[in-house]
């Protein structure tokens, strides 16, 4: 059985007369990537700050690496990072001294940095102010500081939020690193491609409420009513055929005569899942 | 290594809410102490430290090139009024304004949560803010003493550098206090405007006015610009009074940011 590093047990947040989040439930283990879906104000960047020790839960529990989140004191963080949807770096000192200012509060050694920066493609960059670099770099940075020591969870709000295509892809690249060396990653996000490529399980959350949780492909399939698939067939055209006796005897002869080029589901994807759950799209 | 082990706190309903004693480590707090040392001399903080000494000095030499002009001789009184105008200016614009805008820029570029959620406490975030302005007031207010042209006696600059320290304390917790309730530099600023006007005209407008005088007595802003008076004397010694209203004043504002500190941390959400 892998180990359990984050667990939510009926977490719910009240903000004033507002409930922002209802009865969350949810596990994330070593070694995985947990994604919270929802739109803005879902309650996304709530349950992290509840999980990183920054809010307190209404009622129910929640523990991180074991520990109740009420009883975590600020030595959690030499075992967590974090990368909230707002930079967070001293725009004054260079790409490097940011990393060497933090690495000195974490013990990390200089090595370390060096490393890290050249990982992420950055090195070239080291002696620029952070405050002159791109967004995409400066999110390569934000993410630098929160693996810099090597955490065993990393929490991360909306990381490739306004990034290009090929930075977004970098840092997917890196994540999946991270999982694979045993990280648990907990990632929020409002990109459903992104957490279809990157999540082992998904959350989507909407006006605080956990409305549908399990894989990716689970939840697809779950979802997927119609069970048609799309035939390109050699000519150029295509067809949708679904499940009943004459659509298979048709795809049968189609592939007996070798007119098939390819075959697709047509399941649906978590974004048609999320509008089909809660009727409204997200953005 | 830890080192030093503070009270036990609970901050409750804000930012960060642990229960435990709270442990300074050296090492997080030597980092920023460093850095915020280092932010002492950017170009938005630098300015109200040289301003202050500059002030004291420009004053000087415009006093002594008016006592020159009608035949005297600079009047060591009237090297105290610029003595204490910059020591004034320099206590409240360097410790209130530079901590309160320091801690509201922290929080504007997000900096504050980045480092909280490194590991870096409170109290370690506390010292690490209020230790290098307190260390700069002090500096400042020494080199503003030859800058106004006085040269005290061993015990006369003992009970300056005393009295400059207490001030500087109870001004870097006022900043604080501030910082905690702005969230933006520009509101920091604007916000600080009053309470330092407040400090440095009622001492000023103390030579004018018997009620002022008598309510610059209980401001530690009051005791400090008697002090630079009696230092150009050459008769400031131990005033327990003076000492009493500083140490209040303190005691009061420390009070004051512990309540702010445990109802929303240094951030409210």
């Amino acid at each position: 059985m892998t180990k359990e590093y984050i667990r939510l047990d009926h977490i719910s947040k009240k903000f004033g007369e507002t409930m922002v989040l209802r009865d969350l439930n949810a596990v994330l283990h070593r070694g995985e990537i947990l994604g919270f879906l929802g739109p803005s104000g879902a309650g996304k960047t709530t349950t992290i700050k509840i999980l990183t020790g920054q809010l307190k839960p209404t009622s129910g529990d929640a523990f991180i690496l074991g520990v109740h989140v009420e009883k975590i004191d600020e030595t959690i963080y030499e075992q967590i990072g974090v990368v909230t949807d707002q930079s967070g770096i001293y725009e004054r000192l260079t790409v490097y001294d940011n990393l060497k200012f933090f690495g000195r509060i974490l013990c990390v050694p200089g090595e370390r940095i060096d490393e890290l920066l050249k990982r992420v493609g950055l090195y070239e960059h080291r002696k620029k102010p952070a405050g002159k670099l791109s967004k995409g770099q400066a999110q390569r940075l934000v993410l630098s500081r929160a693996i810099l020591h090597r955490p065993r969870v990393l929490f991360l709000d909306e990381p490739t939020s306004g990034l290009d295509p090929s930075t977004a892809l970098d840092i997917h690249r890196l994540l999946e690193e991270l999982r694979e060396a045993g990280m648990a990653i907990f990632l929020t996000t409002h990109n459903m491609e992104e957490a279809a490529k990157l999540c082992d399980h998904v959350a989507l959350l909407n006006n605080g409420q956990i409305v549908e949780y399990g894989t990716p492909e689970e939840l697809c399939l779950r979802y997927n009513q119609d069970k048609r698939y799309r035939v390109l067939l050699s000519d150029g055209s295509r067809l949708v055929l679904g499940q009943k006796a004459e659509d298979v005897g048709r795809l049968s002869r189609l592939l007996q005569e070798d007119k098939v080029n390819s075959l697709h589901s047509c399941e649906p994807t978590l974004e048609s899942v999320f509008l089909t759950v809660t009727g409204r799209a997200l953005g | 290594m830890r080192t030093v082990k503070a009270t036990t706190e609970r901050e409750n309903g804000g930012v960060w809410q642990r229960t435990g004693v709270k442990t300074v480590h050296w090492n997080k707090l030597s980092v920023i102490l460093a850095m915020k040392w280092r932010t002492q001399f950017s170009k938005n903080f630098i300015s109200m430290p040289l301003f202050s000494v500059g002030l004291t000095f420009v004053m000087t030499l415009f006093y002594g090139s008016m006592a020159k002009s009608n035949g005297k001789a600079l009047d060591d009184s009237v090297r105290a009024m610029a003595l204490s105008l910059g020591a004034l200016m320099n206590t409240t614009m360097t410790g209130i304004l530079c901590t309160g805008m320091a801690l509201a820029e922290e929080k504007e570029k997000h900096t504050l949560r980045a480092l909280m959620t490194s590991s870096v406490n409170g109290l370690e975030f506390f010292l690490g803010s209020t230790i290098p302005v307190a260390a700069m007031i002090l500096a400042v207010n020494v080199l503003s003493v030859p800058a106004a042209g006085l040269r005290p006696s061993a015990a006369g600059w003992a009970m300056w550098l005393g009295l400059s320290a207490l001030c500087a304390i109870a001004a870097t917790v006022l900043g604080m206090i501030f910082g905690i309730c702005c969230k933006s530099q520009v509101s920091a600023s604007t916000m600080i405007s009053v309470p330092i006007l407040i400090l440095v005209m009622i001492p000023v407008f103390g030579e004018f006015s018997g009620f002022m005088e008598k309510v610059s007595g209980f401001l530690f802003t009051g005791v400090l610009s008697e002090a630079a008076a009696a230092l150009a004397e050459d008769t400031l010694r131990v005033d327990g009074f003076g000492i009493g209203v500083i140490g209040a004043e303190v005691l009061l504002a420390a009070l004051v940011f512990i309540l702010l500190y445990r109802k929303n941390g240094y951030e409210r959400e």
